[in-house]
């Protein structure tokens, strides 16, 4: 016990260390807010320097840049409304209205605090159940991945605002997007119309740049001379009353993260939308209405996905098994650093735990100090004339899609999602559930397919498994709730009550 | 409410494009593996071309009874739609926008979008060109520094 | 106006004619490396493990990105569609010598320019360690009395679990359910939780696990019994026909496109034999149940040649290839 306490207050009580967390937390909110560069790609690229060094040294960095990494995302989506990585992409439903209200300040406040909530309640799991948490996360089968993901493409029930049918037709375009390029199981080549360029898949992070950052550049176009909303900047920092009346959700939303999170295949970026449903089903009177500017959804994404960072770590320090991509490259690390990043790591080195349980807990503190300032000037971005603004939108959006591949074909796509977006967007289709598609098709058709061979293609005992394991029936019994919130029969039900 | 369900210029046209689109999708999706099983590569992408289609079906016919964009005949109502949403500052934006596409290929990073920015904010601020010339260079530099020096993306 | 215009394109192009064959300052930036298994896998894991190594000798940093699926073509295909320029280079599995006949992809190896072969691996015939098999007898027996019921973890058709499967069929029955995952990283997670009931498996990812006692394992695919699993019987155990397929295992290796140019093909060949060769990267190898091969060139060609003739006919045999090797021109061990 005495060990594990003085592992976790290794990183706040060296200098070094303390150094380093911070450099990376302030480096995470740069590269996280700037679409196109991705937590994955900054840690590959500083981790190359850290191999010198010692391992604590490294794992500080790295710690730091995931936790800013994460939040950064933030900053874009609600100024600009270009999230600045897909877990962001809930923050800016209502983030961004709110930049139009004026209160782009306590937005950015109001996340930054709730950022750190979930961060914080993350590893707070991590640090407590790691290890029930991820045999947990190993009982879900793929039957049950499916289900997660019919869950989540059943959430265009919220995000698609006025009409459902638009958001099933535009999440199922997601969905096709996403599923463009080479079969996962045979290679056979779908919707690729015989272009090779096209069988390695179009990025969903040039769709998401296009539908967001190019098409509201476009509208934005239609207001040159409206002046810009003054902001207000004098009460950025969320008053203790307000926080303590989003602490509930915020636990829950919290929760929700770490277990997604905690899930191999799926984290933060699924695990925010999953929360901003949440939020939205769950709240009867927000602040404002929903899609509008509520503060609700903007603490419901932001904890989630913060919080999913805790969770991400947890399958990889007990089994060795990367929860994304960013604990992918840190088991690369531990190995050139002579450990064992297997399961046995909790065993052979159980200092490694406590440490990055310590350090995550630094690096929040790091995010909460650095994320409260600046923000005046960052609210000021808005208040930029229109006419100044949108070009420096589109040449933000092309160097963030060129540098995902280095290449124009991506730049070129992410122009044409722009202007289907900007269509779209006219004949009130929503965006959201667009990218809700592509996230969400290729994990149900990878997943579905696995489930169907695991009953040797037998859809009755396909169907019979989906109920008769429990973790499946809860999962489907929620299918079917939601499936029966989302359409008519609830208001025919409703009716009949009222009759 | 009439006015929220008064179809817009050009929306009955797109929605049927979206059909025809939707239509098509499921035409490739049934040639990836045809009807042969449950669990082929094509099962899923016939299951989304058949919700496509049948949502945008749902779409066309809720909107049967509304009340029709004010316009006289197809002419006028691509007209509407190209006044509406297509008015000048955005064809030339537009216009920009490609050809900074096609700069970047061909002059590099540095000049295509120092051209671009400076052009497009003198256009859409209709002059006031030393400080578009001021903010155009501020922002190149430190776009520039922060993916070519600290991140190392390669930029064209 | 237009001959101003066209003049100064001319001299724009002449200029970047005049700069573009300085290979000198190869590499001014990063190198995108795409490894094309899933994070947490037995590619992934050497992949990771080497290239930090490389970067030390090659002076810049490696950017690793997982582009998994379809039995490492996308990864594949993803490096050919790049430039011809030593920016992108590919981590691959031995599966690309196995497209053609596969009928996955109508390219292999020989359609780019090998690097390095990084080394050779060693496979293991895992399961959950609740299941009540000891070995991989008594996995046999049970599929026999129960045909089609076993769930085997794979990776799509050519990957090594469908390979080692092809293998055994051409001796014996084994009819089981193939549950294809992007790599043996999700694969072995799936195992871990049950929901698969055995999954051939390369060593270098399989060994921690056993280890830990979350896994077993049944059969290691040699001839004798291994140093690094003294308790796994070999699969001529079992299965004493299956001898003449082995020695068989998987194998891990660097290329980049054919067209690269050669000075650049000579510094990334130099910058891996290094790499390959420092000890830390030996000593996890070895580790790993590995065997380090380190070949470039000529060598790294012939390899790869004799490793495609003799899999691929011994798949042709088992009856499992799609293409005869003859068909696509392998020729006959």
């Amino acid at each position: 016990m005495a060990d594990s306490i003085s592992y976790f207050l290794m990183a706040w009580l060296d200098p070094s260390l303390l150094m380093l967390t911070a450099i990376g937390t302030l480096a995470g909110i740069y590269v996280g807010a700037i679409p196109g560069l991705s937590v994955t790609m900054a840690t590959s690229i500083l981790i190359s320097f850290t191999f010198a060094w010692d391992v604590n040294d490294a794992l500080a960095l790295i710690v730091g840049i995931y936790t800013g990494g994460v939040y950064g995302g933030s900053r874009t989506a609600i100024l600009l409304n270009i999230p600045g990585a897909p877990s962001s992409v809930a923050t800016s439903f209502d983030g961004y209205p709110l930049a139009q209200q004026g209160e782009a300040g306590q937005a950015i406040g109001l996340s930054t605090v709730m950022s750190v909530i979930g961060g914080l309640l993350g590893t707070l799991v991590l640090a407590s159940v790691a290890p029930y948490l991820s045999d947990m996360a190993l009982q879900f089968a793929p039957r049950d991945y499916f289900l997660i993901a019919v869950l989540g493409l059943l959430l265009v029930g919220s995000l698609a605002a006025e009409s459902l049918s638009r958001g099933i037709f535009a999440a199922s375009l997601g969905a096709v997007i996403g599923l463009v390029g080479l079969d996962p199981v045979t290679a056979d080549p779908r919707f690729t119309m015989g272009s090779m360029q096209l069988m390695g898949g179009i990025h969903y992070v040039v769709v998401m740049i296009g539908m967001f950052g190019v098409a509201e550049a476009f509208f934005q176009l239609h207001q040159l001379n409206v002046k810009p909303v003054r902001q207000n900047v004098d009460k950025i920092i969320p008053s203790l009353h307000l926080v303590l009346k989003f602490l509930p959700l915020s636990i829950r939303t919290s929760l929700i993260g770490v277990i997604v999170g905690a899930l191999p295949g799926t984290g933060g970026d699924i695990a925010s939308l999953f929360a901003y449903d949440h939020a939205k089903r769950s709240v009867k009177n927000p602040s404002k209405p929903f899609g509008q500017g509520a503060y609700e959804g903007l603490v419901a994404p932001e904890t989630a996905n913060n919080a999913a960072v805790g969770g991400a770590y947890v399958p990889m320090l007990t089994l060795g098994m990367p929860g994304d991509a960013v604990t992918a490259i840190i088991i690369g690390a531990l190995v050139i650093h002579g450990l064992n990043p297997g399961p046995m790591l909790m065993i052979q080195t159980p200092h490694i735990f406590w440490f990055t349980v310590g350090n995550l807990a630094l690096a929040n503190i790091f995010l909460l100090i650095f994320g409260l300032t600046g923000i005046k000037v960052f609210a000021k971005v808005v208040e930029l004339p229109k006419a100044i603004l949108i070009p420096l939108i589109l040449v933000l959006c092309v160097v963030g899609s060129y540098s995902l591949n280095s290449s124009m074909t991506e730049v070129y796509w992410m122009l044409g999602f722009g202007l289907l977006g900007y269509f779209m967007k006219i004949f009130r289709f929503q965006m959201g559930p667009v990218i809700l598609g592509v996230i969400l098709g290729p994990l149900m058709d990878e997943t579905y397919r696995q489930a169907m061979s695991s009953v040797g293609d037998d859809s009755g005992a396909f169907l019979l498994a989906l109920v008769t394991n429990p973790l499946s029936l809860i999962l489907s019994m929620a299918v079917v709730l939601l499936l029966l919130s989302n359409t008519p029969l609830k208001a025919m039900l409703a009716r009949r009550k009222t009759r | 409410m009439s006015k929220d369900t008064q179809l817009k210029a050009g929306e009955r046209a797109f929605n049927g494009l979206l059909l025809l689109f939707s239509l098509g999708i499921l035409y490739e999706a049934y040639q990836i593996a045809g009807l042969a099983s449950i669990n082929s590569p094509g099962a899923f992408p016939i299951m989304l071309g058949l919700i496509m289609t049948g949502s945008m079906l749902a779409i066309l016919w809720g909107q049967r009874h509304h009340p029709k964009p004010d316009t006289r005949g197809a002419l006028d109502e691509a007209r509407q739609f190209t006044r509406q949403h297509f008015p000048l500052p955005i064809v030339v934006f537009s216009a920009m926008a490609i050809g900074y596409l096609v700069l970047l290929q061909l002059v590099g990073f540095l000049i295509a979008t120092v051209l671009f920015l400076f052009v497009s904010q003198v256009y859409l601020r209709r002059g006031r060109w030393l400080a578009s010339a001021l903010i155009t260079l501020g922002a190149t530099a430190i776009i520039y520094a922060l993916f070519k020096l600290l991140f190392q993306v390669y930029l064209p | 106006m237009i001959k101003q215009l066209l003049t100064g394109l001319a001299l724009s192009a002449g200029t970047l004619a005049a700069v573009s064959p300085a290979f000198a300052d190869y590499p001014e930036r990063n190198v995108e490396g795409v490894i094309q298994w899933g994070a947490g896998g037995a590619t992934d894991n050497v992949a990771r493990s080497l290239t930090p190594h490389v970067e030390e000798a090659l002076g810049t940093s490696i950017v690793l990105n997982n582009r998994p699926g379809g039995t490492g073509v996308i990864g594949m295909n993803t490096v050919m569609q790049k430039p011809a320029n030593g920016y992108t280079v590919l981590y691959g599995a031995e599966n690309p010598q196995l497209y053609p006949i596969m009928g996955l992809a109508d390219f292999d190896y020989s359609a780019m320019t090998p690097i390095n072969v990084i080394g050779q691996g060693l496979v293991v015939i895992a399961a959950p360690a609740d299941k009540d098999w000891q070995n991989f007898g008594d996995l046999l027996d049970y599929a026999h009395e129960h045909p089609g019921e076993l769930r085997m973890g794979g990776t799509g058709a050519g990957g090594l679990p469908s390979t080692v499967l092809a293998m055994v069929n051409s001796v014996d029955s084994l009819d089981v359910r193939n549950v294809t995952f992007g790599g043996d990283g999700p694969g072995i997670t799936a195992m871990l939780g049950g929901h698969i009931d055995f999954m051939p498996l390369s060593l270098a990812a399989a060994q921690q696990h056993i280890a830990s006692g979350r896994l077993k394992g049944l059969a290691v695919l040699t001839k004798a019994s291994i140093e690094e699993l003294p308790d796994t019987p070999p699969i001529t155990d079992a299965l004493p026909q299956i001898e003449s397929y082995l020695p068989w295992g998987p194998f891990w290796a660097v290329a980049v496109r054919k067209d690269t140019p050669e000075e650049i093909v000579a510094t990334l060949s130099d910058a891996y034999r290094k790499g390959v060769a420092h000890e830390d990267f030996q000593r996890f190898l070895a580790e790993n149940g590995g065997k380090a091969l380190n070949l470039q060139g000529e060598e790294a060609e012939q390899f790869l040649e004799r490793w495609q003739s003799v899999t691929a006919w011994a798949l042709q045999k088992a009856g499992s290839a799609k293409v005869s090797p003859e068909e696509v021109g392998i020729p006959k061990p």
